[in-house]
């Protein structure tokens, strides 16, 4: 597994090439899933510097993102829809503008700790969620401010694989640059305020200062995502400041992994693939994201990329050939545990729906219609329309205290930051002292 | 899956690549599906759903059946431009959606822009539901055509039937949200005050869907001593309004646009009894045809046809109708050829005539002004009472005019 | 004179309804740092589930039961969901309650459908207690007041004056003192959870009958509780009150206020410009009464954030 910075070099530069063969590996519908996919990432990345390196969990992040967002937007229009610069560089108007609020807004925030942090931040986002749609010169009421992309330097940015690769090459950057500045001084001094900001006060450091600092930069990336969204877009909304948005980011963030580089961008990447590809599939998909989001955090608590350090540990010392029974038993065990949930859920959904209801109540000849589930027709009143969920579901049991007992040894596995030595972009940002 | 549909859309391609394809129309669905106003949304689902299987059961287009994609827009405009994106991606040429106004607007844009960029692949957006006026108005261009009402047209014919059976008083109360539709129903009670003979005694617009408690606003409204309180107010804010308004003993009457939304009669009781809505159908205003298309929505969906839902099947009758007219070309749509198709395209509904204007491509919809009552001939929800109709209104009857600021482009 | 004695009790009354449903949520993060944002949903649980009943217990059968419905599910969920993750740490907590959130109101959608319930109250109680002018004024408010106040009083009792109470405001301050004295914390911290989801839950049971019962009912009261409990001061339940309070009365006389900046500059003769400006001066106070409540939390958070009655950070 990855376990030098070479090994991690070659993955990174394997993951960029195959972001720049995108568009022509994937459908435009599929494309544009993936421009949302890196924009999540970067939010989720922006997000992390503030929460995973400096330990404040903020509540309101959206709030910089939408600022972000609409000075982008207001950007674009400017100038009679010519736009204030070209179209590459509109995302700086979505940067200054997430630095400035970010600033201000964490000038108050960080003067308290925890908690009330948490409160204040949420307090400044739905305080302007509340305000935008009355003011509508700036936030052009419910139905948002819309632009258009210009041409520039002889692209046009009409089509989707334009915007993909002004997206993919804003966040490749900015996720550069949020790596090389875990690097700098200032990097690790941002851990220490995560760590113990009492030594960092004794040290000689302001304290204030630098939580300000790390606020602004974090809001300034945000504001850059909200940017890209913009420019894909093309419209802007208050919308964009609701707490869905800002809890989204803090999801993803925890869903990948707060102390890997890349678990955040990860988590993001793929709860909004879910989301794209589950949504149109079934009505019940929040059901299911919300299930997802509660086990993870449960069985899950250092992430996916947590997860994936473990096993890889747990692999390196018990060996390949040993690690596979577990490992596939596990996988059974979690495929049918979704296998049997998605069923009774589909189910239940179908039989509690109106239509359904009203055809039971109309039904003189069978009490209980039967229900069309995954090709099949179900009778609710048959005993084997519920014994196939049970049964997967007593499999999944089963299969996950076979895996349980297989990967004991697990358990007993160091924590990642023993593993992985040297820092390396997919492992944390930062080992302690 | 959207993958493994395109490599199996992309094999079955090339399998058919020989024989002269004709291309089934798609129509895409991009409608609130999840989320806090799916109620909503739900209900425009089941009825597009019913008239397209109308649709294909007079044989579809060009001898193929017409393809019903659906996408859910998650109730934000942003993921509505995403689902938009990857309709067209999968070749969709009509795109419907009708339960939230901001989102119509997002996609109005978006479609205007995607035309704009791609001549020979246009795509047309047919609106069953969003009733922002701007929609006719600065938004509007050719490749937009409204389905639904609005506020000034149903609010003339509110108060032109409340009228007629001496209903409406000379104090008129104006209880709006504030946001684009609560706006154009301020404007549209104060437009027809001198038609309706009252005097707007005072006009509130409140918070959307943030209020619990209406009690301050029933305060206003008693120490204004309004005779009958107009308002697009929808959902919780309407119900909560009445009955705060109930509660407080008020006799005020009410003159709604959406009291006939599923779960206000149920969940409101005998609050509503005596109200007015002007609506976009009524059963049994709509006579034998009314009932025979009500019998057999409900045959094929499982409940009558309520609120938005007649006017999103109308709609697509007029889509049905337009198509039928236009011949394929090299297999395909020619959807400009269809567009203007529909800019002529008629259809006889139960309660008249539906027509579309060319100037603004606004359907000259008949409304309903109806009365809540115990003896109506069809009970809504479960409950003692219905929908009573008092004046039906037809389509050019009920029509206003169209708005100054729609400057349409019209293609070659 | 009449509006504002009616906006007034309105405003109570809204307040104590606010009150009976942060009570819960103040105690459960005073005693375990955690803010739960599935609270809410309590809430929306208990109004459902008090629907659920009425078919076969009544209208006050059903009352009476549902909140105790509630309490189970709420130890529930604290004992197979929260204590599994309180170890690591309080933002997994909060990221579980609002993943648990969710999946409540999802099921809700799921079994009770998208529309609102036919939840209402009986027609016994359906009557004008007395009258304010020409306006009448609800028997079932006074109810809910009532009801809120006997729950307010004997919260306070409990913990002032019982041996119970005694413990569990010992387990807020020093939990591991009162275990190491041989009392069983875990328990104790179920208990509070449970009653602090039964209180919400009889708050919704009480409310959604006169209000709507819908789905959507824990998204409409989610960010106002949160308002309250952070301006009362988190963990105080005096707190809760005097917040609640100062929230109901200040969301319902806003309404009634149609001024705005414009008019306030129209004394230093600023009127005309503040109107050319437009946006936020043109604003009227009774268009942002539900804004004002949002700005009231980010004053006290920054002034005094430990609220009117908490205690110092």
């Amino acid at each position: 597994m990855i376990r030098s910075t070479r090994h991690a070099g070659f993955a990174v530069a394997a993951l960029v090439l195959l972001l720049v063969a995108l568009p022509h590996l994937l459908s435009q519908g599929l494309l544009n899933a993936a421009i949302q996919m890196l924009i999540a990432a970067l939010f989720a990345c922006a997000y992390n510097l503030l929460c995973g390196q400096a330990g404040m969990l903020s509540f309101g992040h959206a709030a910089y993102f939408g600022v972000g967002a609409f000075a982008t937007i207001h950007a674009m229009k400017a100038l009679g829809g010519a736009g204030l610069v070209p179209t590459p560089f509109l995302p700086l108007a979505g940067a200054a503008a997430g630095l400035a609020v970010g600033a201000a807004a964490g000038w108050f925030a960080t003067k308290r700790s925890g908690t009330y942090f948490a409160m204040i931040t949420l307090a400044i986002a739905e305080l302007l969620h509340s305000l935008a749609p009355h003011l509508k010169g700036w936030f052009g009421g419910e139905s948002g401010v819309s632009a258009m992309r210009m041409p520039a330097f002889g692209i046009s940015f009409g089509s989707t694989t334009h915007v993909y690769y002004l997206t993919m090459a804003w966040v490749l950057a900015c996720l550069a640059a949020l790596y090389l500045y875990t690097r700098t001084p200032l990097g690790r001094l941002t851990l220490g305020l995560r760590e113990n900001s009492h030594r960092l006060a004794f040290l000689g450091y302001d304290v204030h200062r630098v939580s300000v600092l790390v606020f602004a930069l974090s809001a300034m990336f945000s504001g850059i995502a909200g940017g890209l969204q913009v420019v894909n877009n093309e419209a802007a909304n208050y919308v964009l400041f609701d707490m869905q948005l800002s809890a989204a980011p803090v999801l993803h963030a925890f869903i990948g992994g707060v102390k890997v580089f890349l678990g955040p961008a990860i988590g993001a990447a793929l709860m909004t693939f879910f989301g794209y590809a589950v949504s149109d599939l079934t009505q019940s998909w929040l059901l299911y994201q919300g299930i997802l989001f509660v086990l993870i955090m449960m069985f899950m608590p250092d992430g996916l990329a947590g997860l994936w350090f473990r096993c890889a540990a747990w692999r390196a010392r018990v060996g390949t050939l040993r690690a596979m029974p577990g490992l596939l038993a596990a996988i059974s065990a979690a495929l049918l545990l979704a296998a049997g949930t998605v069923f009774t859920v589909e189910l239940l959904q179908r039989l509690f729906a109106q239509d359904y209801r009203a055809l039971a109540r109309a039904a003189v000849t069978q009490p209980w219609p039967s229900v069309h589930l995954f090709g099949r027709d179900w009778l609710p009143g048959a005993v084997e329309t519920w014994l196939v969920p049970l049964a997967l579901l007593a499999a999944a049991g089963v299969l996950a205290v076979i895996a349980k007992r297989m990967v004991r040894t697990m358990s007993y596995a160091t924590e990642p930051r023993g593993v992985t030595a040297s820092t390396t972009p997919l492992a944390q940002a930062g080992s302690s002292t | 899956m959207d993958f493994i549909r395109t490599a199996l859309g992309g094999a079955a391609l090339c399998l058919f690549a020989g024989a002269s394809a004709a291309a089934p129309v798609k129509i895409a669905l991009i409608e609130t599906l999840s989320g806090p106003q799916a109620s909503a949304g739900l209900l425009y689902r089941a009825a597009v759903r019913y008239a397209v299987d109308g649709m294909n059961a007079e044989g579809g287009w060009n001898g193929e059946p017409v393809q019903l994609l659906e996408y859910d827009n998650q109730g934000g405009p942003t993921a509505a431009a995403d689902k938009l994106k990857a309709a067209v991606a999968e070749g969709a040429q009509i795109v419907v959606q009708g339960a939230s106004s901001a989102v119509g607007g997002q996609l109005t844009e978006d479609v205007r822009k995607h035309n704009i960029r791609n001549p020979g692949k246009e795509v047309v957006f047919i609106n069953v539901g969003g009733e922002a006026l701007e929609l006719t108005g600065e938004k509007c261009h050719f490749h937009h055509f409204s389905f639904a009402g609005n506020a000034q047209v149903r609010t003339k014919a509110l108060v032109n039937g409340m009228k007629s059976v001496q209903a409406l008083g000379t104090r008129v109360y104006s209880m709006n949200q504030n946001y684009s539709w609560g706006q154009d129903m301020e404007k549209a009670i104060s437009d027809q005050a001198t038609n309706g003979g009252y005097q707007v005694v005072e006009k509130t617009l409140h918070d959307v869907n943030k209020i619990q408690d209406f009690a301050p606003y029933v305060a206003k409204i008693s120490a204004a001593k309004a005779d009958t309180v107009i308002t697009g107010n929808w959902s919780n804010d309407l119900l909560l309004l009445m009955k705060a308004t109930k509660a407080a003993g008020l006799k005020t009457r009410f003159g709604t646009m959406y009291l006939d939304q599923p779960g206000n009669l149920a969940n409101g009781g005998d609050l509503a009894l005596g109200h007015f809505v002007a609506q976009t159908f009524n059963v049994e205003a709509g006579g034998a045809q009314g009932e025979r298309f009500a019998a057999d929505f409900k045959a094929k969906t499982g409940q009558t046809p309520v609120a938005i839902q007649p006017q999103a099947v109308f709609g697509l009758w007029m889509v049905a109708d337009a198509l039928k007219r236009v011949k394929p070309e090299g297999g395909n749509l020619n959807v400009n050829a269809f567009a203007r198709a529909l800019e002529s395209a008629k259809v006889r509904t139960p309660l008249g005539e539906l027509g579309m204007r060319a100037a603004d491509h606004q359907a000259l919809l008949p409304i309903v002004v109806s009365t809540v009552a115990k003896d109506a001939k069809f009970k809504a929800e479960a409950t003692d009472m219905g929908f009573k109709p008092v004046k039906v209104f037809g389509g050019e009857e009920a029509a206003a005019p169209a708005q100054s600021s729609c400057r349409m482009q019209r293609p070659a | 004179m009449d509006t504002f004695v009616v906006s007034l009790l309105n405003g109570a009354v809204y307040g104590l309804l606010l009150f009976m449903v942060s009570a819960g949520l103040t105690l459960i993060f005073g005693m375990m740092g955690v803010l739960n944002f599935a609270h809410a949903s309590f809430y929306m649980l208990g109004a459902y589930f008090a629907y659920a009943l009425e078919g076969t217990l009544g209208f006050w059968g059903a009352l009476v039961a549902s909140p105790f419905l509630v309490m189970g599910f709420g130890v529930a969920v604290e004992r197979y969901f929260l204590r599994r993750v309180h170890h690591h740490g309080h933002a997994h907590e909060l990221l579980l309650t609002f993943g648990l959130a969710f999946i409540c109101a999802e099921l809700i959608k799921l079994f009770f459908g998208n529309y609102p319930v036919n939840y209402r109250i009986p027609q016994a109680i359906d009557f004008a207690a007395f009258t304010v002018g020409s306006v009448g004024y609800p028997a079932y408010r006074v109810f809910m007041g009532g009801v809120a106040l006997a729950m307010f009083g004997l919260m306070y009792l409990l913990l002032a004056r019982t041996r119970v109470g005694i413990v569990v405001r010992s387990a807020i301050y020093k939990p591991r003192m009162v275990e190491a004295l041989g009392h069983n914390v875990p328990v104790v911290f179920m208990g509070v959870f449970g009653v602090g989801a039964g209180l919400a839950g009889l708050a919704g049971a009480v409310a959604g009958a006169f209000y709507t019962t819908n789905p959507n009912m824990a998204l409409e009261l989610g960010a106002m509780v949160f308002v309250v409990v952070v301006v009362g001061g988190l963990g105080s339940l005096e707190g809760a009150m005097l917040a609640s309070l100062l929230i109901g009365v200040v969301t319902s006389l806003a309404v009634s206020i149609d001024l705005s900046l414009a008019d306030l500059l129209a004394h230093v003769g600023a009127r005309d410009w503040a109107e050319a400006v437009g946006g936020l001066f043109t604003l009227k106070v009774s268009s942002l009464a539900a804004t004002l409540p949002f700005a009231l939390m980010l004053l006290v958070l920054l002034v005094r954030p430990g609220g009117l009655l908490g205690e110092k950070p």
